[in-house]
Order: C-alpha cells, then structure tokens, then sequence
C-alpha cells in the first residue's frame, strides 16, 4: 500500500477548527501524519505555509494538542514532526524528548542539512541513539553525493520535495527526478511532496517507484475557508488515486 | 575555422554544478510574507530556463538550434597561447587566455542571451524585455532577440544611456529599441520620474521596469547573470576550454576569471571542478567591490528593487552604492549562489584588484598579445600577472577568461 502522509501546522487556523478536521480524517486512509511545529522563520515554506506558521505559533499549546497526539498514537499512525533548526537547535536534546514523550516517531528538518550542515552528522547519530527517526530532506538543489551519504546514515523513508518551497509552480521533472533518486537510493521507501500538481503526477510518482505522498498546501487552504467536507473528499481522492497504483 | 572541428569543440550538453556542490546550494527565498516572488518567475522567465533554474541534471542538451547560432556568432572561441606575454613576463610555466571577446557582440554575454531568446521564441511570446548597465548585455540581448525576430525592449541605466551613446547604436543596428531607464514606459519608471525627472537611474530600477513591462505585454524577462540557467548556459566556456586543452594535452593547473554576477566565471570554471579536484580556482573582483573580503554570506536580494528572490550569496547589501568604477559589469553587489557556496567551502579562492592594476594590465596585454581586453576582464588579467609574479618558479599551466573586448570602453585611456 501506498503511504498518504497529510501535513497540518499546529494551532492553524485556530486549535478546534484543526481539532475538528484532525478528529474527522478516517485513521484508516492515511499512513503517517506530519505536524508542522511553528517557526518564527520557516524559510523554505511557500507563501501558503509561511502563514500557517504566523498564526500556528499565536495558537499552539501543547496541552490542547497532547490528547489528540495520543489518539493518533494509540490509532497506530505514526507522527512526525516538521520543524525547523533554526528554532529548535538550541534546544535540540530537550525538544527531542518532548517529542518522544508526545508518541512522535521521527523528525523532519529542512533547514539541517541546507544551513548546518556542520552539525548534520552529529544530529542524527544523536537521533539514532535515540532511536528515533531522522526522516532525510533532500531536494533538486541537493547534491547526488550528499542524497547518498545522508541516506546511508538514516534507515528510514525519505522526503523528496519537487520544488524549492511547497506550494509554488516551478516545472519538475517526474521522469528525471524519480530515475535519479531510483538510482542513488535503490530500494529506500521515497515519499514524494512539496508542491505536486496534480492527480496525474501522483500516479507517475507512484509508478516509477515512489512509496508515498505527502500533502500540505491544499489542506491548508481548506481549513483556511473551514471546509472540512472538501478536505475529505480530497483525502478520500488522493487515496483513491494511490490504491490505484 | 572548420566547421567539422567546430562540432568537434563545441560541447552537445551544456554543464550544471548544482548536483557536483560540496554542499546542498541554499533554495531561493521568498522575502515578503504573502506574495511569492519565487512564483513570480513563473509568469516572467521561458519556462525551459526557469526548468533549468531548478533542475538536478548534470548535463542539459543544447538545442540544435542553439548550437547552430553559437557556430554563427564565432563559437568556438579561441584558447590562445599567450606566448608573447610568457616571455615578456619571463615566465617558465604556461599562460592561455580563452577569448569571449571574440563573439560577434564581443563578450560572453551572448551565450545565454542566445539560449533564453531560443526558448522565448518557442513558447511564441511576443517578444523579451531586460535591464542593461555598460550596454554588454542589452547588445547580447538585442542581438539574441533579432536572431529568432523577437522583438527586444531594453531599458538602459539613464546615466550610461548618455555616457555611452555607442552602445545604443550597437543595440539598434540589432534592431533592438532602448530606452533610459526610469522610463516613461511603465509605471514604476512614471512615478520615478515624476518625483525626480532627473533621476540618474539604477540597475534595480532596470530590473523593475522590464519585469512589469514583461507581464505588461506578455514580453519574457531574460537574465544577465548570477541565477543558475544563466551559468548553465556560460558553461559552454569551459566546456569548450576543456576540450581545446585535451586535444592539445594540456592540463589546467589554474583557472582565473573576473566576477560580476558571477556567470562568466562559473561558465568557464565550474565544468572542471568534478574531474580536476587540484586544478587552483581563483575569482577576482575590484577592490572597489570587495563583495567576498567584506560582503557577508548571507540571504539577500538579487535587486534592489525586491521584485527577484532573495537567494544565499556574498553580498555587499542589495542598496550597496559602488563607487563608478569603469568596469561597470563588475558593479555588482553580489554574486551567483553556486561560486558564493564554493567560495565560502574554500573550493575557489578570490581575490580583489584595484583600478590601476586593471589599467596596468590591460596595457601589458594589448602590447603583448594585441588584444585590447574589457575592464571586467582586465581584472582577471591583473589577478593573472599577480599570480606569476608570486609564483615565478613554478611552472604552471593558466589559464585565464578574457570575458571581452574593451574596444568600446577605450574613453577610460583617454
Ligand atoms: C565583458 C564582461 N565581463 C564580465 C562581466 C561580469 O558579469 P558576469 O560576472 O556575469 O560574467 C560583464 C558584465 O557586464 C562583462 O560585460
């Protein structure tokens, strides 16, 4: 089966609204769930998510959210959590067992491996120790050697995002990407996101080998208008599109 | 020349170093909170480039049609061995220059002028649009643009649109129409204007006015320098050196070449940095623009008007006022994301020299070897004497890029 991993910022557009659709969304149609923890600079989001990010922080609270953590995690969807180095660096150790504490299993950093790299290394053997999971970023403007090292550190699945940010409409290549990252990672579970187009290019990922999708701005766009009905119509789509494959 | 060596010389794939970097190049980013510039590119660049601007791929083909015009232009261009210099230098090692000058418009510039106008015309806009300082680029651009009968809107910094009024006939004879820039032809040119009629103009404000006259009239932007595509596309520079050393069995134990924007530079180094890992690479900017001694590496605007990305580069400050130095191509506060990341790993060294020196060399180089060079590449000749002298007994092989001829900035010998 294919992975469906929906991403929501944490206290967008309000903590009941996201409660609400949280809650609504059918446990057994999506594999993972991704939780943007809001950052005072989430430098490689779109425009879209750079404003979930202004509100989310004014609104997160994590008394509101730790029984809904909970629920996920007794529901057997593993959560992980989206957050950049810039705000967690100094306080790294503690937030990782906060993490742990709150049932996540892994992590996702896009600024790691872009603007610290010197410290790359050592974080993830930290994370390894820890057992718990360093989900690798990696992009077009990634080097081949570096998809190739950073992988081999981890064992995870990896997150390949199409484009420089979410949510934007530069053109991408399926065929290219998918035969790269084939090559440089031969059998690692690839979950594809950042700004894919459309059904046809899910399908595309999916058949040239990609294990999953993740899916952020759209749902963003919906909780911003309150409609929850579109938001699982669409979930209910996308997964209808990836039991096809 | 032949043109069965030509094909010999001239690359089929163009080189992209982005997939090569020691480290992950820092995405573009977004500066203002709601409104994507980055998506903004969508609406002003040829789709292809702005393919190319992103992509992972280590080689692009270069279009048939392309290469054809690179063979029409003067491409190949010659790798000369600089013997005269050699001796006048009393040098042991071994000097070549690779000479853009050489093209028809007389720099680099038409490399990637060439490729982007190819792509404009295939998506059948109606015609490209960009900003010009010295007149360099608004040639390339205009001359690009008459190749595949595009029509070319190039507004010219109102300060050398007066200064250099030969430049402007160039561009017209490539029936390219120029204006001063701020412009009566948009609206941010308009109301520059009417607070200050007088205004002497910028490149920001170039910048500004061809992106709003691109969406105005479904005109494509095309880009002198420091974004990626435009480096891709220089690459023909070093890829033709390449091959000009190894069929000739040289090996380049130096490469030398002057940074505005960084897209000569790289087009003539980056094709050796996967497969000579010894080979010494140094960039060499005025003293006057000290963008890698005392610029910060940093994200920042690519103009100063904000319309572009912000990307993660040396820069002086996107407000930074240079001194009117005459190497008016080099004026640039900062430079290309991929050198800025090589810079800052130590991969490539840089190195600044001041206006004297360029003057010096420029005379050194025309008595020697003839060739009256660019102020802008003066300074990778001046880097380039620097170096022998502090090198004298070691033999070396050089390599340097004349990026152009001077031949229409001689008023700074006057
Ligand atoms: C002859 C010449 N060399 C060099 C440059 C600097 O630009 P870049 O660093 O993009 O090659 C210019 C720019 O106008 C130029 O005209």
């Amino acid at each position: 089966m294919k992975n469906l991993i929906p991403y929501f910022t944490l206290g967008y557009p309000d903590n009941n609204t996201l409660k609400d659709f949280l809650m609504a969304m059918p446990v057994n149609k999506i594999n993972y769930i991704e939780f943007g923890f809001p950052s005072d600079d989430p430098r490689y989001d779109g425009p879209t998510i750079r404003i979930t990010h202004r509100v989310g922080n004014q609104n997160f609270n994590d008394g509101f959210y730790k029984p809904i953590f909970q629920y996920f995690k007794s529901n057997g969807i593993k959560m992980y959590s989206l957050s950049y180095y810039s705000d967690i660096g100094p306080k790294f150790e503690d937030f990782i067992s906060y993490l742990i504490s709150r049932g996540f299993s892994g992590i996702i950093i896009p600024d790691l491996i872009i603007d610290y790299y010197s410290e790359a290394e050592e974080k993830i053997s930290y994370l390894n120790n820890k057992n718990f999971e360093y989900i690798p970023f990696f992009s077009p403007s990634t080097p081949d050697h570096i998809i190739k090292k950073i992988a081999e550190m981890t064992s995870s699945w990896i997150y390949y995002g199409l484009q420089p940010s979410t949510g934007i409409d530069i053109p991408y290549e399926i065929d290219y990407t998918t035969e790269r990252i084939n090559q440089l990672l031969p059998g690692r579970e690839i979950t594809y996101g950042f700004g894919i187009k459309t059904e046809e290019d899910i399908k595309q990922l999916m058949k040239n080998g990609g294990s999953g999708v993740a899916i952020g701005s759209y749902i963003e766009k919906m909780l911003e208008k309150n409609d929850k009905k579109g938001f699982l119509d669409y979930i209910n789509k996308i997964r209808g599109v990836l039991d096809d494959e | 020349m032949i043109s069965a060596i030509n094909s010999e010389i001239i690359p089929e794939n163009w080189y992209n170093v982005i997939p090569d970097l020691p480290e992950p190049l820092p995405p573009p980013k977004d500066s203002k909170a709601e409104f994507s510039s980055i998506n903004l590119l969508n609406k002003i660049l040829p789709k292809e480039v702005l393919r190319q601007e992103f992509t992972f791929k280590r080689y692009e083909k270069i279009p048939d049609e392309v290469i054809e015009q690179y063979e029409q232009i003067g491409r190949p261009t010659p790798l000369i061995r600089a013997k005269n210099l050699e001796k006048y230098l009393d040098y042991g090692g071994k000097i070549f220059y690779k000479f853009e000058g050489a093209t028809a418009t007389g720099s680099h510039k038409i490399n990637t002028a060439i490729a982007q106008a190819y792509y404009a015309k295939n998506e059948g806009v109606n015609g490209v649009t960009t900003e010009t300082g010295a007149g360099q680029w608004g040639s390339a651009t205009a001359l690009a643009a008459s190749l595949y009968k595009l029509p070319a809107q190039i507004f010219m910094v109102k300060v050398s649109f007066i200064q250099k009024p030969l430049r402007k006939i160039v561009m017209n004879l490539y029936n390219g129409n120029v204006v001063p820039s701020p412009s009566n032809l948009t609206e941010y040119g308009r109301k520059i204007l009417s607070e200050n009629p007088d205004h002497p103009g910028t490149l920001g404000i170039g910048i500004s006015e061809a992106v709003e006259y691109a969406l105005d009239h479904d005109y494509r932007y095309m880009v002198a320098s420091v974004m990626n595509s435009a480096l891709t596309h220089q690459s023909v520079i070093g890829l033709e050196t390449k091959k000009q050393l190894e069929l000739i069995g040289e090996h380049a134990d130096v490469l030398i070449g002057c940074v505005g924007g960084g897209s000569n530079f790289g087009g003539f180094t980056f094709p050796f940095i996967p497969d000579h890992p010894d080979t010494e690479i140094i960039a060499t900017t005025a003293d006057e623009v000290p963008k890698f001694s005392k610029g910060d590496y940093k994200y920042d605007l690519m103009d100063s008007a904000g319309v572009l990305p912000e990307v993660r580069m040396y820069s002086l400050g996107a407000d930074f006022v240079p001194p009117t130095i005459y190497a008016g191509g080099l004026r640039y506060h900062g430079a290309s994301p991929s050198l800025s990341l090589l810079i800052n790993k130590g991969r490539i060294k840089s190195d600044e020299v001041n206006q004297e020196e360029v003057k010096n060399a420029i005379r050194t180089f025309a008595n020697t070897q003839g060739i009256i060079a660019a102020p802008e590449s003066g300074h990778a000749i001046a880097t380039m004497l620097n170096y022998v002298k502090a090198h004298k007994n070691e033999k070396k092989t050089i390599v340097v890029n004349v990026s152009g001829h001077g031949l229409l900035d001689l008023s700074i010998f006057q």
